[in-house]
């Protein structure tokens, strides 16, 4: 047995030992013990150094609030650093670290930092390294020489770069009702609201529900406190109505009682199960909530108050009572009300010498007197302790008579040995969940706490949350609390178990501070002392929002839970007014530190989803490359050994040009308008006429937005009186059908249209090139295909080896052209029909790289033009804006700055050095590549034109018509790419349109 | 009649995966429905086409939003204002609505090459649906024969209950595979099976 | 937040997109009054409080709603098909140049 383990008692399980690591040293535990408990019980009381001073740190609590012994755990090459030891549960082959020492916890070079301490003080920062540069040393530059030193100084644990392998999920549930916490309240509410039939969750943030209860010397209904509370569970369990979340700590209270809460599912274990996630995020969403959180017990701010052996009082109560590990074996207790009596009583009966209790109060009640007397060697009421002894552990304490109605200490100190010291100094409601679904917090003088406020979303609060601390308040608001959130007729709180408990006074003496020399420390996690308030105060920062940020309390990762209080009434006395003006900070998501990993869940990486068109395996099995296209997936090019992207491409775009290629066109975007009102309804939205177009035939449309530019274009296609099929470009397709349903919903609720998404029931293939047809003719049944059969713009239905098709031909490429749409379900079996079809005529399939080449020789226009700050005008397309009827953005796009003359306009550019061209690189008139100035435009798109045998780009020119046959310069600086240019017609190639009409 | 090319095909696993030492907590399927149709109708003509629904594919579909018929051969739900979703294990339904809805009813839209039929089902249906849809998913909130549409990021999803512990959920082809593939990523925890 | 939607229930605000602000009306179709078209595209109210805002149920049932927001407190007050109330938009109109 180990040095601190106590003979008998506690919850842990001591026929089990576990095995696990600490700084490379092997220790043992039981099963049931928290990394904390399990180190104290090997005698380990030096857990980390201090953030700032490096001071040496102990174990100040026994759960959540824990500000001092972080520690890092390493699984594999992964860190997760921060963690508080209270809160780890042991198991065999956990590896954890001390934090923020150098080189070893015990020989810390930083602590020489306390020597400087005066210098350290709050503000440090920006005293020491902002403001005006003067001289080498100064300022932002001294800052900019020391970074390196003080950020390896200054910290907490560093985390890993080794990925993350774990799992990480999430999880949406509903409920009737959400209780918070497990101890005797949240129980009963829980037990409550089930039997009504309510839908109930639990969520308990330790391993074992039953909170209080399974620490305190209490008997409820006739057994002790644990016993019950384990009994409760199991009749908990057993319910179908009730989800128990164990290890699931409840973070953020949102709007629309929504509760953000992660579940360590298997943090305690030491292998995952098989698709097991390490953390689950739960995002419930519960008719009411019931706030059974408890309180936190608050330490005294007193000089050496953060020495190796200080303790919180009730910290102390749980380590003997439920991990049966006492934290001394001489032990003196400090403070300021009855409830520390408690861990007296507790620890000497497990065998420590309780050596004094020093009690700020004179007067105390008869029930912490009965106490004392019976256990404690001496009973120093009106005393405080002004100083511990020691190094890296309490070795004795310094006490001085202490008046609490001028909070000073009189008289002489003197020493009492102890390894060590407990301290209370009242208890916190543990009110953040509900403050942040609340109104401001209400200060209790008698208390000197803050309770709950005033909701503002549906929840209740029972137990010690509302500042009832007896187990037999907290079981009976705890019934009443359940009862009402789900709605039961029936609260008949007859027959509530019964708590046989002392009967010690909650109210603690309105004393947080000792004033004597020394550090006193404040926020222990962040280094900050009651000195540091005090100067912040001098310096002129009376709110208290600023406080907190200025001396950084209660700002560390246990976001003060041990120091806000405390850090408050600091500054209320320093300002000089009652606690309640001062007002206290908000309580703001998270309660508790939460995972990034569980935030992200399956927002990461490579399970991203994926658009994959019909015909995606053929790609991939054919050699395309593919190249993301927002979450699609599109071929780019289908390269041969050997090739360059540019000689895949330019391979394809001639083979297209002089026979025939296939391309992949599933991705552009397609709605099914249908209805009585389909035509009149595309007349309001494209800029050209529709109504006129015969069934059976397709168009080129523009849509402009409200204000007059451009939004998309495509085809549609007009299959029967009242059923259109409409294309749109494959980066607008949500965008355009937003828009249209927008326009039906709310400004033409009278048209009978319905707009449908198909963009998934088509699959799509271009076959372009001389010799598009005459694959087709070789393919198509039930359909001819010729000229006369279909012409440009023409429509036909007809079957590909029996799967049926439509073909519409148009053409992106200039060249003949057809689009083929069969059933998606049938697209690979089209395609490979197709190709070997094409087979004897040198047919090809083409990627993004050469559709992209052939549509700028071309001339035609994409997303890269059509880019929200191009006009119908811009683009050279005028020609289609109706003037016979108005349509979305007609009334504005002839506003004055819309026509100017210097807009920037669609033009064609040649290199004239040879040399490839980048979109995004800028034209500018100057010869000067040094400094380049005086942008008149910028390039959209490039490429390697086989037709020109140039390097040839489409750019947005000011007052770019006017410009053609001018020369000017690409300047792409960040390329380093500057040379000559010419400005020319978009139309590259072919402006009559005759290869396409042929 | 060619068949339907599966977009599930390469990631089709079928056997037990995951932890199913202790059962089989869902079983995830393909149900490859011959036809899946909606039908719209125009404001003040919804009981038409229910009327529809009944005499083309003999169900009845309850009032009130997402009301549905449940069925193994045929089922049918409401997914949104004045629209349903109509499926069949034959093929050619679409054509069998456009005989018999009239323009001044409603709108029939063919998307059986268009969405992808997924079903779910078993125990932990519930909680593996949990993890991607935000909507109550117990039987009191989601009884048996509803529809719901819903979403995950881009995952846009219609869902019928088809029995206590039966889902079967519509999702666009093109997404088919990720989400497929998520959704066996997702029962690993629970052990699935492909069948 | 949580947003009612009237056909498919109490929805995660995830599910919805903001169409904008609910008290415009779109001028005549041939109507000339650049002012009229300016504060129909343009001008947007910002109230600290209630608020008529337009919702698109993108990720559910896709309707278009008229949603009675308050911009302070995210309490959503109101909400109807956009659909049902487009007969009765006139209600909301309000003059050239006012604010909130």
């Amino acid at each position: 047995m180990s040095p601190r383990r106590a003979t008998a008692g506690g919850r842990i399980d001591r026929q089990r030992t576990i095995r696990f690591t600490f700084d490379g040293h092997q220790f043992t535990g039981h099963a049931g013990d928290t990394l904390a408990s399990a180190l104290l019980a090997n005698g380990v009381t030096l857990f980390g150094r201090s953030f700032k001073y490096h001071r040496p740190r102990g174990v100040m609590t026994a759960g959540v609030n824990e500000p001092n012994a972080l520690v890092t755990i390493v699984n594999g090459g992964v860190r997760e650093p921060n963690i508080p030891a209270t809160t780890v549960e042991i198991f065999d082959g956990l590896t954890a670290e001390s934090q923020n020492r150098f080189p070893t916890l015990s020989y810390d070079i930083g602590a020489l930092n306390q020597l400087g301490g005066r210098l350290l003080s709050a503000g440090f920062y920006y005293k020491t390294f902002m403001g005006p540069v003067i001289g080498p040393l100064k300022g932002t530059r001294l800052w900019m020489a020391c970074e390196y030193f003080i950020r390896r100084a200054a910290g907490l644990g560093s985390a890993g770069l080794e990925k993350d392998p774990a799992r990480y999920e999430r999880m949406n549930a509903f409920c009737d009702v959400l209780v918070v916490g497990s101890g005797p309240a949240g129980l009963m509410a829980a037990q409550a609201a089930a039997e009504s039939g309510a839908r109930v969750i639990l969520a308990e943030l330790e391993a074992v529900p039953g909170g209080s209860a399974n620490w305190s010397d209490e008997a409820i209904d006739g057994m002790p406190a644990a016993k019950w509370a384990s009994s409760a569970v199991g009749k908990l369990k057993a319910l179908e109505n009730v989800r128990l979340l164990p290890r699931t700590t409840v973070w953020g209270y949102y709007d629309d009682n929504t509760l953000a809460a992660v579940e360590r599912v298997t943090d305690h274990k030491s292998a995952p199960a098989k698709g097991e996630p390490r953390h689950r995020h739960w995002t419930i969403r519960a008719q009411t909530v019931v706030l059974a959180t408890g309180a936190l017990e608050r330490p005294l701010v007193f000089p050496g108050n953060d020495r190796p052996g200080v303790m919180l009082a009730d910290a102390a109560r749980r380590y003997v009572n439920q991990f049966g590990v006492l934290p001394g074996e001489k032990i003196a207790i400090f403070t300021n009300n009855d409830s520390a009596y408690r861990a007296a009583h507790a620890l000497k009966k497990a065998g420590a010498a309780i050596v004094a209790i020093i009690d700020l109060r004179r007067e105390v009640s008869d029930a912490a007197r009965q106490i004392a007397a019976s256990v404690v060697g001496e009973h120093l009421t009106g005393h405080a302790v002004v100083a511990t002894e020691g190094g890296k552990q309490v070795s004795g304490i310094k006490v001085q008579p202490f008046d609490i109605a001028t909070a000073s200490v009189s008289g002489d100190p003197r020493s009492l040995h102890a390894d060590c010291l407990l301290v209370s100094g009242g208890w916190s409601p543990t009110i953040h969940l509900a403050s942040q679904a609340g109104l401001k917090p209400v200060w209790i003088e008698q208390l000197q706490a803050f309770l709950p406020p005033q909701p503002t979303q549906k929840w209740l609060a029972a137990g010690a949350i509302t500042g009832s601390f007896s187990t037999q308040e907290a079981i009976s608001q705890g019934h009443a609390a359940g009862a009402k959130a789900a709605d039961s007729k029936s609260a008949e709180p007859g027959d509530l178990p019964i708590a046989d408990a002392d009967s010690l006074d909650p109210c603690p003496a309105p004393i947080f501070e000792i004033k004597a020399p020394g550090k006193a420390f404040v926020d222990h996690q962040h280094d900050v002392t009651a000195d540091d308030v005090r100067l912040a105060h001098r310096e002129g920062f009376v709110s208290v929002e600023h406080l907190k940020r200025y001396t950084t309390l209660g700002m560390a990762t246990d976001q003060g839970k041990t120091s806000n209080v405390p850090g408050l009434a600091i500054m209320a006395e320093t300002l000089g007014k009652p606690i309640p003006e001062v007002g206290t900070t908000r309580f703001r998501p998270p309660f508790a530190p939460v995972s990034v990993g569980a935030l992200a869940a399956e927002r990461y990486g490579d399970i991203r989803p994926e658009r994959l068109t019909p015909m995606h395996d053929w790609h991939v099995e054919n050699g395309a490359t593919l190249y993301a296209a927002g979450l699609w997936h599109r071929p780019m090019i289908y390269g041969l050994a050997g090739e360059t992207v540019e000689q895949a491409y330019v391979r394809e775009t001639k083979a297209v040009r002089g026979g025939v290629g296939l391309v992949d066109v599933s991705t552009l975007g397609k709605i099914a308008v249908q209805g009585p009102d389909a035509a009149a309804f595309l007349d309001r939205v494209y800029t050209n006429m529709f109504s006129t177009l015969a069934v059976g035939k397709a168009r080129y449309g523009l849509m402009l937005r409200e204000d007059g530019f451009v939004l998309d274009d495509g085809t549609t296609w007009r299959l029967g009186e009242h059923d259109f099929l409409m294309t749109t470009t494959t980066a607008n397709a949500g965008k355009v059908m937003q828009h249209l349903e927008y326009l039906l919903d709310v400004v033409w609720p009278e048209l009978r249209v319905h707009l449908t998404s198909v963009t998934d029931q088509w699959a799509g293939a271009a076959i372009s090139g001389p010799k598009s047809r005459e694959v087709l003719a070789a393919c198509v049944t039930g359909t001819a295909v010729d000229n006369d059969a279909l012409p440009f713009m023409g429509i036909v239905h007809g079957e590909i080896d029996g799967a049926p098709v439509m073909i519409c031909r148009l053409s992106f490429s200039g060249e003949l052209a057809y689009e083929v749409y069969c059933g998606a379900g049938h697209g690979t079996h089209v395609w490979a029909t197709l190709m070997k079809g094409g087979e004897n005529f040198g047919i090809v399939p083409y990627g993004l790289e050469a559709l992209g080449t052939m549509r700028i020789e071309k001339g035609h226009v994409t997303g890269a033009e059509i880019d929200g700050r191009t006009t119908a005008r811009d683009l050279h397309l005028d020609w289609m804006l109706s003037k016979k009827k108005p349509f979305i953005g007609s009334a504005m796009m002839d506003r004055e700055g819309l026509l100017a003359e210097d807009r920037l306009q669609l033009v064609g550019i040649i290199s004239l050095d040879n040399r490839p061209l980048n979109g995004g690189a800028h034209i500018v008139e100057h010869l000067d590549e040094a400094n380049p100035h005086g942008s008149i435009g910028h390039l959209t798109a490039a490429c390697y034109s086989p037709v020109l045998g140039r390097y040839i780009g489409l750019a947005l020119v000011s007052g770019g018509k006017a410009r053609h046959g001018s020369r000017a310069f690409v300047s792409d600086p960040l390329r380093r790419r500057f040379g000559p240019i010419e400005i020319v017609s978009h139309h590259f190639y072919d402006p009559e349109g005759s290869r396409m009409h042929g | 009649m060619v068949e339907q090319e599966s977009p599930l095909k390469p990631v089709w696993q079928p056997g037990s995966h995951g932890n199913f030492a202790a059962g089989i907590g869902v079983y995830l399927s393909e149900s490859a429905p011959g036809s899946i149709v909606q039908l719209a109708a125009w404001a003040g003509k919804e009981k038409a086409v229910l009327q529809a629904i009944k005499a083309v594919a003999g169900l009845k579909l309850p009032d009130g939003a997402g009301g549905g018929a449940p069925g193994e051969a045929r089922a049918a739900f409401g997914f949104a204002p004045g629209k349903f979703l109509v499926i069949d294990e034959q093929e050619g339904l679409a054509e069998r609505f456009t005989q018999a809805l009239d323009i001044e009813t409603g709108t029939v839209t063919d998307l059986s090459h268009g969405r992808t039929a997924i079903r779910i089902a078993g125990p932990k249906a519930e909680w593996v649906l949990s993890k991607f849809f935000a909507i109550d998913f117990s039987a009191t909130a989601f009884p048996i024969g509803a529809g719901r549409s819903t979403v995950h990021h881009e995952i846009f999803v219609h869902i019928q209950r088809s029995a206590p512990t039966q889902f079967e959920l519509y999702v666009f082809r093109s997404f088919a595979r990720s989400f497929w593939q998520a959704l066996c990523r997702a029962s690993e925890e629970v052990g699935y099976e492909v069948q | 937040m949580l947003i009612t939607c009237p056909y498919c229930g109490p929805r995660n605000v995830s599910e919805y997109t903001y169409q904008g602000d609910g008290n415009r009306t779109r001028p005549d179709p041939a109507s000339t009054d650049q002012a009229a078209w300016n504060e129909y595209v343009y001008d947007r109210l910002n109230p600290a409080g209630d608020h008529h805002e337009i919702w698109q149920h993108s990720g559910g049932c896709r309707a278009h709603l008229r949603v009675t927001r308050n911009t302070l407190t995210h309490v959503v007050t109101e909400v109807s098909f956009a659909r049902d109330a487009g007969h009765r938009k006139s209600e909301r109109h309000r003059k050239p140049g006012a604010h909130a």
